[in-house]
């Protein structure tokens, strides 16, 4: 199905044109890229596409913040430098107001927010207490795949042959639904753990860091990407790029608009 | 009821300068009932050991015993640097000591990058080396796709080029 959307005041300048961006969107694809244009093809739309900016979340700033802390903390143990605590809280204080982009803040809502970051990163540094030395932290790769737009990602951490992935929740992640929420993801990274090694990985692992009032963190640990998930991902991509040469972007009403940073927009489109 | 049989053969042989190198192959069949075990093991043992016998001949990366270990750097963890990038997962074969002295393990990208970074901002060849050998075990000529990445990431930082990304990001960098 062919969407027309109606120019949006504030989008920035068609430069290069709408169409171009949709060419160079084929050429390459991210985890964050698909998923995001199976998840609602109009949200895509006006991110990459259109570009539209809006202010950070808080819950995506308290990400950032913990991401840019493990990196830290990892790169160290991998350099065989390892930092301590105080150490960690220093690079977190700089990390949270260092920022590139705005964040909307509700009244008094940042000092608690900066106060569970802290605790995320504690839980974590004190319960993960790894043996195993890093063998690869935040390295960006890609995967050029014949007849597919080439695959591009970074690798969070890679430890004892595994390809580990953090993530912040608010709520305790359920193993069996995580495996399949974050297929593409995951799917994704196996297919550039193994492009760029020549190997297998050992496995996955999803470290959900959960905002609870006392912090805790699960562990997901899934097994190699299986030719049947391999093969759903390749028709995944398939179907990105066939949407995407139809100029496929119709919205997905459903739950999840309510969070949704174009729900005005969306609710413009026709 | 079926049966499963499992069969694992594996050869360990010597090779110069006190090196050795080994290979193991593993087969799991399911067979209709256990009449038919020795016969099914007789002919999983045939197929094992040609296929070990036919891999084993690879010996793969070799150091020179005058040098290697030695110059300019200190290798001391014992990791070899083999090619690890094989796509079918087996290591090399006889021609990679002389592959590694003029070709590359990564890409032509990666290496550009890297001359480029060291050419640009004036690094010391060796340090880049040492850097390679102290991360990865090897060196920088030897190093994969996914080490290559790596290592161009530390140069990009210790230059102080490296952008960092906000990974949880609307608009990550690098999406």
């Amino acid at each position: 199905m062919i969407t027309t959307v109606e120019p949006i005041e504030g989008a920035p300048a068609a430069e290069p044109s709408l169409d171009e961006r949709v060419e160079q969107l084929k050429q390459t694809i991210s985890a964050s890229r698909l998923s995001l244009y199976l998840a609602c093809r109009l949200k895509f739309f006006f991110r990459y596409v259109l570009k539209l900016q809006k202010p950070k979340s808080a819950a995506l700033h308290v990400g950032s913040a913990v991401h840019s802390v493990l990196k830290a903390w990892n790169k160290a143990r991998w350099r065989n430098q390892p930092l301590t605590l105080k150490d960690l809280h220093d690079q977190f204080t700089k990390a949270w107001a260092d920022g590139e982009e705005p964040v909307k803040w509700e009244d008094g809502e940042e000092a608690g927010e900066q106060t569970t970051a802290w605790k995320l990163i504690e839980t974590y540094i004190r319960q993960a207490n790894p043996t195993a030395k890093p063998e690869f932290v935040e390295v960006p790769v890609e995967a050029e795949l014949k007849g597919l737009p080439k695959i591009i990602g970074v690798l969070d951490l890679v430890q004892g042959g595994k390809v580990i992935d953090y993530k912040t929740s608010g709520q305790t992640p359920n193993a069996e639904k995580v495996a399949h929420t974050n297929e593409v993801q995951l799917s994704i990274y196996s297919m550039l753990y193994r492009h760029n090694t020549g190997r297998e990985e050992k496995g996955l692992e999803l470290h959900h860091l959960v905002k609870l009032k006392t912090p805790k963190v699960v562990i997901t640990e899934l097994p190699p990407m299986t030719e049947q998930k391999q093969s759903r991902l390749f028709t995944l991509m398939e179907s990105y790029v066939e949407g995407l040469d139809r100029r496929d972007f119709v919205p997905s009403p459903g739950l999840q608009c309510s969070s949704c940073e174009f729900f005005n927009e969306c609710k413009a489109w026709h | 009821m079926a049966v499963i049989l499992q069969m694992t053969y594996q050869k360990k042989l010597g090779l110069p300068n006190y090196s050795s190198h080994s290979c193991s192959v593993s087969l799991t069949v399911e067979i209709p009932d256990a009449s038919v075990a020795a016969q099914e093991s007789s002919k999983l043992y045939s197929l094992l050991q040609t296929a070990v016998d036919n891999e084993i001949q690879s010996v793969g990366f070799m150091p020179d015993a005058s040098t290697y270990g030695m110059k300019p750097s200190q290798n001391g963890n014992g990791v070899h640097p083999t090619n690890g990038n094989g796509s079918n997962g087996h290591s090399s074969n006889g021609n990679d000591h002389q592959r590694n002295q003029d070709q590359w393990n990564m890409t032509e990208g990666q290496k550009g990058l890297i001359l480029r970074v060291v050419s640009e901002n004036k690094i010391d060849k060796n340090e880049v080396e040492d850097m390679a050998q102290q991360l990865f075990g090897r060196g920088v000529k030897d190093c994969d796709k996914m080490q290559a990445s790596q290592l161009i990431e530390e140069l990009l930082e210790k230059t102080g080029k490296s952008k960092g990304r906000q990974r949880w990001s609307r608009q990550p960098a690098r999406s």
